[in-house]
């Protein structure tokens, strides 16, 4: 096992290209990377995943990682398990959509104002998801270190 | 070049540092060949500057300074002006990098190499450079402080 | 009898680590929808390497373009592992190389360099387009 000073989640997110929901999960991925949480994640690249990457299938084999994807065919889940582990999260954005009641939300190449909005809730989602993996982590490593702290 | 490299791992970066070479602060690795050293960027640096488009070396016959640009290396994210590690006159550079510049990210301490330079003295040019165990310490602080992406 | 003509699958390797990965999947946007719109279509790589047989029947019978952002060719690799037989190539990063200077930035939103690198390889995309149809006796 590698030495991983420092958890963090990985996101994996569809490439999209068919559905203008694969544009929000590469927005809303990506607002996780640079601004929600940039010291907790890092992001695996699904293609370079599928083509045999090894950095991103060892890092979602030791790593908690969180599958996002635009539709019910949920190929970043699908391949993150078939190539490394299952992941720790899987969030559909179809469902997101339906839950927050999204309108049409734009094409695949230029989200409307409604698409981003929904790029906006798929990011709280996957923020939620990587603060509570994480703080599953810290707890984990609390117990193993000894007597526990309050 | 023999295997026997050590390895950084940071988030789902790799990094591989030779031990048979020896290293610059500014991450340009140094193998000595005689009275000879060649010289390119290290798996840390191809890696933290992304793909190389473009790698442009001093003419040979240059005698340069150590520190002083030895070559130029235009990536898709930023041009990098390589100091060089090690002072001396260049006396080969890598015809390969014209046309495929992307070597430098391919095989950087092999077919990716930049140049090779005749040095004066080989001791002193050693002694001021540091070790593979050295530059993985100086690298794995950038890497983590970076949060490379 | 059908008269419809295959679409020309086109898919792009759409990376999200790098701005090369955007632009080549804004090319792929460029070459389906602006460039040559009745002659090819988008397969996402997603589906395709995962097995989806309508992705999989698409990129049978004929030849497909892979558009790469980077040397690794993740799109390539999995058109050949996913059953086409007859892979043409766009590589952006190539483009670059064609076009000196550009400094492509953004993932989400390609800075205007980003966009006319894109532009540029749907533009190399569509000659290749045209040069199957071309074999194919349609002009």
């Amino acid at each position: 096992m590698p030495d991983l000073p420092k958890k963090k989640v990985g996101l994996i997110s569809c490439s999209g290209e068919e559905l203008p929901e694969g544009t929000v999960t590469r927005r809303a991925v990506r607002k996780v990377l640079e601004t929600l949480r940039p010291d907790d994640t890092v992001t695996l690249c699904l293609p370079l995943f599928l083509a045999g990457g090894e950095g991103e299938r060892a890092f979602a084999r030791h790593y908690p990682t969180i599958a996002v994807d635009g539709c019910e065919k949920r190929c970043a889940a699908l391949a993150t398990e078939k190539y490394s582990a299952k992941p720790a999260a899987s969030i559909v954005v179809t469902e997101i959509a339906k839950e927050c009641g999204c309108g049409a939300i734009g094409t695949t190449r230029r989200l409307n104002a409604e698409g981003l909005r929904l790029a906006d809730e798929v990011a709280g989602k996957i923020m939620e998801e990587t603060d509570q993996l994480l703080k599953k982590k810290r707890k984990d490593s609390d117990k193993e270190s000894g007597p526990g702290k309050p | 070049m023999g295997d026997n490299a050590l390895e950084l791992t940071v988030d789902k970066f790799r990094f591989r540092f030779p031990a048979d070479l020896f290293y610059s602060e500014a991450g340009i690795w140094a193998r000595f060949e005689g009275s000879r050293a060649r010289i390119g960027l290290s798996d840390f640096m191809q890696q933290r500057n992304g793909d190389v488009a473009f790698a442009e070396m001093k003419d040979v016959g240059t005698v340069i300074q150590r520190g002083d640009e030895v070559a130029v290396v235009e990536t898709i994210k930023v041009n990098i002006s390589v100091p060089s590690p090690v002072g001396g006159k260049v006396v080969v550079v890598n015809g390969d990098l014209a046309a495929a510049a992307e070597l430098v990210n391919q095989d950087p301490y092999g077919k990716g190499w930049l140049a090779v330079l005749e040095v004066g003295d080989v001791a002193a040019a050693k002694a001021s450079l540091k070790i593979a165990a050295e530059y993985l310490a100086l690298a794995k602080v950038q890497a983590e402080a970076e949060a490379l992406r | 009898m059908s008269g419809s003509k295959r679409k020309i699958p086109v898919v792009a390797c759409s990376g999200i680590g790098k701005s090369l990965g955007a632009a080549a999947r804004e090319a792929g946007f460029i070459l389906t929808e602006d460039l040559r719109p009745g002659k090819t279509k988008i397969v996402a790589l997603g589906l395709l390497v995962l097995g989806d047989e309508e992705a999989r029947r698409e990129v049978a019978g004929g030849p497909a373009i892979a558009i790469d952002g980077c040397k690794l060719a993740c799109a390539a690799a999995g058109l050949g592992c996913s059953g086409a037989a007859d892979v043409r190539k766009v590589a952006v990063f190539d483009v670059v190389r064609r076009h000196r200077g550009l400094k492509p930035e953004g993932v989400c939103d390609l800075n205007e360099d980003g966009l006319k690198l894109a532009r540029a390889a749907a533009e190399e995309g569509a000659k290749i387009v045209d040069g199957i149809g071309a074999e194919d006796g349609h002009a």
